[in-house]
C-alpha cells in the first residue's frame, strides 16, 4: 500500500485542528459522533489555547485511482516557540500541508512554517481554509502565497474544514503530490523518535517513524544515542482509535512501549535499531533545542528563608519537572538556591509562551503552584582575561572589573501589519532599541516590518503591545540572529540598604534609569509599610539611579475587643502573621514574593 | 459552624447537631463566674459599620425573646451560685423592649445572685431612652446606662446610617440622671469619612458638657462584611488618612484628660473609679457567663458562643445550642491574654506578664519579641509592669501578632 507521511502546518487559529478532525472524518476514521471537537489536541490545556502542544501520529486510509493510500499525519504545534517541536514531527514526514485562513492571509507563523517545511526538504500542498465565511477572499488569499512563499497560486486548494467542501479534493492531492517515502538505504531497523508520553498504566510510549528495516512486537531495541536497550512489549498506530499491532514496516508511523519506566530513558531525536542487529549510523540527528529565556520556578509554598523548609514541595516540584521535561524534551532545569525565594529551578525555554505553557503545565499536572521570577535572556559576557561565560541570571554577572563587554542575542523579527499601524509600530520598535531593516509589500493593506531587536526588549509585553497597536490584526515571528555586544550594565535593587540579588536585571545603559524607576515603583506599592521608613535605591556600578521611600507604618491597632471578639481579632493577627511569615526577610524587612515578580512589569 | 482553630482543642460533637450549653461547660462551681453578658438582637436599624447579630425585628418576637431569657436564665442557675459582680446588656438595642418587656428582662436577670456594689449596664440607643424605660432600668437594679452617641454631626451620623437627632443624647443622660442612673457612658466614633479635627473637637465638647463617668472613642473599623466596609471597596466613601486618625486620638486624650478623664483602655476614658468593670473582666480573660443569641460565653477555658439565630435559640430546649466551642491550649490562651491584657494603658502588672511567660512553650519567644519592643520604645516592662507606651499603643498589633501563639 502506498503511503504518504504529511504534516499540518499553519498559522495559530488558522484551522489547523478542525481540518485534521475533518481529515479523519471524511476517511471514515472517525464517525461524526465520535468526533469530538479537535480530536487530536488530546490535553485540556491545548484545547483551552487553542494551541497543539504535542505531536501526535494517525493513520488512515483513503481510495485514489482504485488505489488505497496509508495516509500517516502528524499534527505540528502551531507556535512560533515551538520551532524545535514542529521540527521533530516534520523530520518524519515528507510533505505538509500550509493551511492559510482565507479571512485573515497569511501570517507571520505562516511564512516561519513554511521555510521550516522548505528547509526540512518537505513538499508543501498549500490549503485555503474558511472559505465558507462570508469575508473569505481565497483568491486574494492564494495571490499572496504566490507573492510571499513563491507557490503558484492556481495551487492552492480551496477548502472548508467546517462544511467539508474540497476536502476530498485535498485527500487526493495529498496522494497525487506529496512524495512517497524514500526508499531504505539499510535492510537494518533505524526508526526515529519524534515524540515520547508518559503513561501511567503503560510506562513510556514512544512515537516513531520507521526510515529503515521493520520492528515487531518482542524485538529487542537499542536507543543508539543512550546506548540503552529495552524488549518491545506493544506496537500501536492509532486510527484514531489506538490499535494493537504486532509490526511496524519501512516508512510506517507508529508507538510503542517497551517497559520503560521513565522518560528519562528516552530522548527525542534519538535513532531506534534492533539491538540483535544494530544500524551502522543513526538517522541525521535533530537540532537541539536552544533555548532563549530563562526564569526560576519555586514552590509557592516554600519556606522563604531558605532553610530546611518543606522540603516536600520542593521533591513534588522536582517530581512533576522530570516528567514534563520528557514529555517536552525542549525545557532545560538546574536546581537553583534563592536568598529570597528558598530552593526553585532555573529553566530554560523556546521562548515566552512556552514558559508560560510549562509553567501551567506543572501547575495543572503536577499539582504544584509556582512562582515564576521575571524572565531574563542568556548573556555572554566577554571578561578582560579573554575567557567567554554565557550566563542565564543577572546574579551570576561576574564583577564589573573583569569584563570588557557583555553581549546579548539580537533577534530578527518579522512583523505582518496593516498599512496604518507601521508608524506606531516603528515608533514600538525604535523605543525598544530596534535597527530598521526593511518594509515589504504583502497584498494591499498589508505589509511586513523587518526588525533587528533585542530579544530581552521583546519577551516581556512587546507581543502585547503588538496585538494592541494593530488591534489584533499584526502578527510577529522572531528567530536568532547573534549575540552582540551592547552598553549594558546590571542595575542593582537596594531595599534598606541591602543589595536584594534577585530583584537584579540587566538593561541598556540609556533605559537604567527609566526602567529602575518602574522597579522601584512597583516594589513601593508590593511592600508593605514596616514600623520604619525604607529607603529603596537603584544603582549601577555602585551610583544610586533611582529612589523611592516607603513611608512608615503609623497605626495598626484593634479599636474595640472585648469578650466576644477575642476568637475573632485573635484570627485576625494570626492571619497577618501568617502572610508576614511567607514574605523573604531582607535585613528588617519582609518582601512578599509578588514584589520579586513586579520587575516582570515594564510598565511603559 | 466553624471548627475550633489548630491550636485549640475540639470538643466532641454528636451528630452535626449544636452542643446543648450544659454538655460543653465547665462543671457547675469548677469556676467563679463573676460576669453575665445578655445580648438583645433587636435594633430599629441596622447601622453601616455595625457587624454584631442585631436586626430590625418585623415579626414581633420581643415577647418569645423576653420568655426564653427567662427559660435560659433559670437553666443557668447551676453555674451562676455566687454573686455576679458585673452584668452587662448589650445589643443591638436593649432599650427598644417595649417598657414592660424591658422590665420583665431586667426583673429576671435581676433574679440572679448578684453582689451588693456589682455594677451593672445596659446599652442604650439615645433615642429609646425615656423616663418609663430609665425608671424600669433602675426599679432592676441597673447603675450604669452606655449610650451610643457616635457622633453629635447629623453629615456624619448619615455616613455611618445611624438615624438619631444628635440632641436625644443629652435628653437621654437628663432621663437617666433623673431616675438616679449615676454612671453613664457616651460612645463616640473618629475618623469617620469626611469628618475633620475641628469636628471632633466639637465632639469631645458637647460630650464634656454632659459630663458623663465614662467614654469611649472609637476609631472606625471597617469591618469585613458591612455596608459601610462595602462602599469603601466600591470606591463610594474614602478612608481618612492616617495621621489624621493618630491627631484626632491625641485631640481626645489631650481634651479628655484635661477634663478629669483617664485613659484606661485603648479606646476608654473614665473618671477615676468609674472604668467598666464588665469590660476589666474581658480584658483580664475572666469567667463570664452568656445568654441570648450570639453571646459569647467564656468559664475557666471554654469559650463558646450561643447559637446566633434568633429563631433557633427561641426554639430551645433551654441552653439549647453552642457555636464556635473553643478550648485554647496553653500558648493559644496566653496569646490572647497578652492581646487583651495589653490593651489597658497601664498594661498588666509583672508577676503577672511573668507567671504568662512561663506558661506555655512559647515564652522565651514571647520574651525576645518583648525585649525587641521596648528596644524599640514601643514597650515598657519594668516593676510596674508590662504595658505599651504611648508611641507604641497605635502599633499594639505589630507586636501582639507575634506574641500569639507561633505555628512554627
Amino acid at each position: 500500500m502506498p503511503i504518504r507521511n504529511f504534516s499540518i502546518i499553519a498559522h495559530i487559529d488558522h484551522g489547523k485542528s478542525t481540518l485534521a478532525d475533518r481529515l479523519l472524518q471524511e476517511t471514515n476514521a472517525v464517525s461524526l459522533r465520535e468526533a469530538k471537537a479537535q480530536f487530536l489536541d488530546s490535553m485540556d490545556l491545548e484545547r483551552e489555547r487553542g494551541i497543539t502542544i504535542k505531536a501526535s501520529a494517525v493513520t488512515v486510509t483513503w481510495p485514489y485511482k482504485g488505489e488505497d493510500y496509508e495516509l500517516n499525519f502528524i499534527d505540528t504545534p502551531g507556535h512560533v516557540d515551538f520551532a524545535y517541536e514542529v521540527s521533530r514531527a516534520l523530520s518524519a514526514c515528507e510533505g505538509a500541508i500550509l493551511v492559510v485562513d482565507s479571512t485573515q492571509g497569511i501570517q507571520a507563523q505562516t511564512v516561519a512554517n513554511a521555510y521550516l517545511a522548505i528547509g526540512n526538504g518537505l513538499t508543501i500542498i498549500p490549503v485555503i481554509n474558511k472559505i465558507d465565511l462570508p469575508s473569505a477572499d481565497a483568491d486574494g488569499v492564494a495571490m499572496e502565497v504566490e507573492q510571499v512563499l513563491g507557490m503558484p497560486a492556481e495551487e492552492c486548494v480551496y477548502v472548508s474544514a467546517k462544511t467539508g467542501q474540497g476536502i476530498r479534493e485535498l485527500l487526493n492531492a495529498v496522494c497525487e503530490k506529496l512524495p512517497g517515502p524514500p526508499p531504505p538505504t539499510t535492510t537494518k531497523l533505524r526508526a526515529l523518535i519524534f515524540d515520547a508520553k508518559y503513561d501511567d498504566y503503560r510506562g513510556v510510549v514512544i512515537y516513531i517513524r520507521i526510515f529503515d528495516g521493520s520492528l515487531r512486537l518482542g524485538d529487542k531495541i537499542r536507543m543508539m544515542g543512550t546506548g540503552r536497550t529495552f524488549p518491545v512489549t506493544e506496537v500501536n498506530r492509532y486510527t484514531p482509535f489506538i490499535q494493537r499491532i504486532k509490526a511496524l514496516g519501512t516508512a510506517q508511523v507508529g508507538s510503542i512501549c517497551a517497559s520503560i519506566k521513565t522518560l528519562a530513558d528516552v530522548r527525542v531525536g534519538d535513532t531506534i535499531t534492533l539491538d540483535n542487529d544494530p544500524a551502522d549510523e543513526p538517522l541525521p540527528g535533530y537540532e537541539e533545542p536552544k533555548q532563549m529565556v530563562f526564569c526560576d520556578f519555586y514552590p509557592s509554598s516554600a519556606d522563604a528563608t531558605g532553610g530546611s523548609g518543606k522540603k516536600g514541595d520542593f521533591e513534588a516540584m522536582r517530581e512533576a519537572i522530570e516528567k514534563l521535561r520528557i514529555n517536552d524534551a525542549s525545557f532545560t532545569y538546574e536546581v537553583q538556591h534563592s536568598e529570597a525565594l528558598g530552593f526553585g529551578f532555573r529553566c530554560g525555554f523556546l521562548g515566552l509562551l512556552h514558559m508560560d505553557i510549562i509553567q501551567e503545565r506543572l501547575e495543572r499536572e503536577g499539582s504544584v503552584e509556582v512562582v515564576q521570577t521575571a524572565p531574563t535572556v542568556s548573556y555572554r559576557i566577554l571578561k578582560t582575561d579573554g575567557e567567554e561565560v554565557e550566563i542565564h541570571n543577572p546574579a551570576d554577572l561576574p564583577d564589573p572589573g573583569i569584563i570588557s563587554e557583555i553581549r546579548e542575542p539580537i533577534v530578527k523579527v518579522e512583523v505582518i501589519c496593516p498599512d496604518e499601524c507601521i508608524g506606531d509600530l516603528m515608533k514600538l520598535c525604535d523605543a525598544r532599541r530596534g535597527i530598521f531593516k526593511g518594509q515589504r509589500f504583502l497584498s494591499k493593506g498589508r505589509q511586513i516590518l523587518d526588525y533587528e531587536l533585542p530579544l530581552a526588549e521583546i519577551i516581556y509585553d512587546f507581543y502585547d503591545k503588538l496585538k494592541s497597536i494593530t488591534r489584533g490584526y499584526g502578527t510577529m515571528d522572531y528567530e536568532l540572529v547573534e549575540f552582540r555586544a551592547n552598553r549594558l550594565a546590571k542595575v542593582n535593587i537596594l531595599v534598606n540598604g541591602d543589595p536584594v540579588e534577585a530583584l537584579s536585571t540587566i538593561c541598556h545603559r540609556d533605559m537604567a534609569e527609566q526602567r529602575s524607576r518602574v522597579i522601584l515603583q512597583k516594589l513601593k506599592e508590593q511592600i508593605d509599610r514596616h514600623q520604619f521608613e525604607i529607603p529603596l535605591q537603584a544603582s549601577v556600578g555602585g551610583k544610586v539611579i533611582a529612589r523611592e521611600t516607603i513611608k512608615s507604618l503609623r497605626k495598626n491597632v484593634i479599636a474595640k475587643c472585648y469578650g466576644g471578639d477575642i476568637s475573632r481579632k485573635r484570627k485576625l493577627l494570626e492571619k497577618q502573621k501568617e502572610g508576614k511569615k511567607r514574605m523573604k526577610q531582607v535585613g528588617s524587612v519582609s518582601i512578599p514574593q509578588s514584589a520579586f515578580l513586579a520587575i516582570l512589569d515594564q510598565g511603559d | 459552624m466553624e471548627a475550633a482553630t489548630a491550636s485549640s482543642i475540639s470538643l466532641p460533637q454528636h451528630g452535626g447537631g449544636l452542643l446543648g450549653i450544659a454538655a460543653i461547660a465547665p462543671t457547675p462551681g469548677a469556676h467563679a463566674v463573676s460576669g453575665l453578658y445578655v445580648h438583645v438582637p433587636f435594633c430599629r436599624h441596622k447601622c453601616h459599620y455595625c457587624d454584631f447579630y442585631s436586626f430590625v425585628d418585623r415579626d414581633g418576637r420581643q415577647e418569645a425573646y423576653v420568655a426564653a431569657l427567662e427559660r435560659d436564665i433559670e437553666a443557668s442557675r447551676a453555674w451562676l451560685t455566687e454573686p455576679l459582680s458585673t452584668i452587662f446588656v448589650g445589643g443591638g438595642t436593649p432599650t427598644l423592649l417595649e417598657p414592660l418587656l424591658l422590665q420583665r428582662a431586667m426583673e429576671a436577670i435581676g433574679s440572679l445572685p448578684r453582689a451588693a456594689d456589682a455594677e451593672w449596664t445596659v446599652e442604650a440607643n439615645p433615642e429609646t431612652v425615656d423616663a418609663a424605660r430609665a425608671d424600669a432600668l433602675v426599679r432592676s437594679g441597673v447603675t450604669r446606662v452606655s449610650i451610643g452617641a457616635q457622633s453629635f454631626h447629623p453629615r456624619h451620623l448619615e455616613t455611618l446610617e445611624r438615624h438619631h437627632d444628635p440632641a436625644s443624647v443629652g435628653r437621654a443622660a437628663q432621663f437617666l440622671r433623673a431616675a438616679g442612673i449615676e454612671d453613664i457612658n457616651l460612645d463616640l466614633i473618629f475618623g469617620i469619612p469626611g469628618s475633620s479635627l475641628e469636628d471632633w473637637s466639637a465632639d469631645l465638647e458637647q460630650v464634656l458638657g454632659l459630663s458623663p463617668t465614662h467614654v469611649s472613642c472609637y476609631n472606625l473599623t471597617f469591618e469585613p462584611n458591612t455596608p459601610l466596609e462595602a462602599k469603601l471597596r466600591q470606591g463610594r466613601i474614602v478612608k481618612m488618612d492616617e495621621e489624621l486618625e493618630l491627631g484626632m486620638l491625641e485631640l481626645a486624650r489631650s481634651i479628655l484628660e484635661g477634663a478629669g478623664y483617664t485613659h484606661y483602655e485603648i479606646s476608654n476614658w473614665s473618671k477615676p473609679g468609674h472604668e467598666c468593670r464588665h469590660n476589666l473582666l474581658y480584658w483580664l480573660m475572666g469567667s463570664w457567663w452568656g445568654l441570648g443569641p450570639s453571646a459569647t460565653a467564656q468559664v475557666g477555658r471554654r469559650r463558646w458562643k450561643v447559637v446566633p439565630r434568633l429563631g433557633d435559640w427561641l426554639a430551645g430546649p433551654a441552653l439549647g445550642g453552642a457555636v464556635d466551642l473553643e478550648v485554647p491550649d496553653e500558648d493559644t490562651w496566653v496569646g490572647e491574654a497578652f492581646m487583651m491584657g495589653l490593651r489597658l494603658i497601664d498594661g498588666m502588672p509583672r508577676d503577672r506578664a511573668e507567671s504568662l511567660l512561663k506558661m506555655g512553650l512559647q515564652g522565651e519567644r514571647r520574651r525576645r519579641v518583648i525585649e525587641q519592643a521596648c528596644a524599640r520604645g514601643h514597650m515598657a516592662f519594668d516593676e510596674r509592669g508590662l504595658r505599651f507606651s504611648m508611641r507604641g499603643l497605635p502599633l499594639a498589633n505589630e507586636v501582639i501578632r507575634e506574641l500569639l501563639a507561633g505555628k512554627d
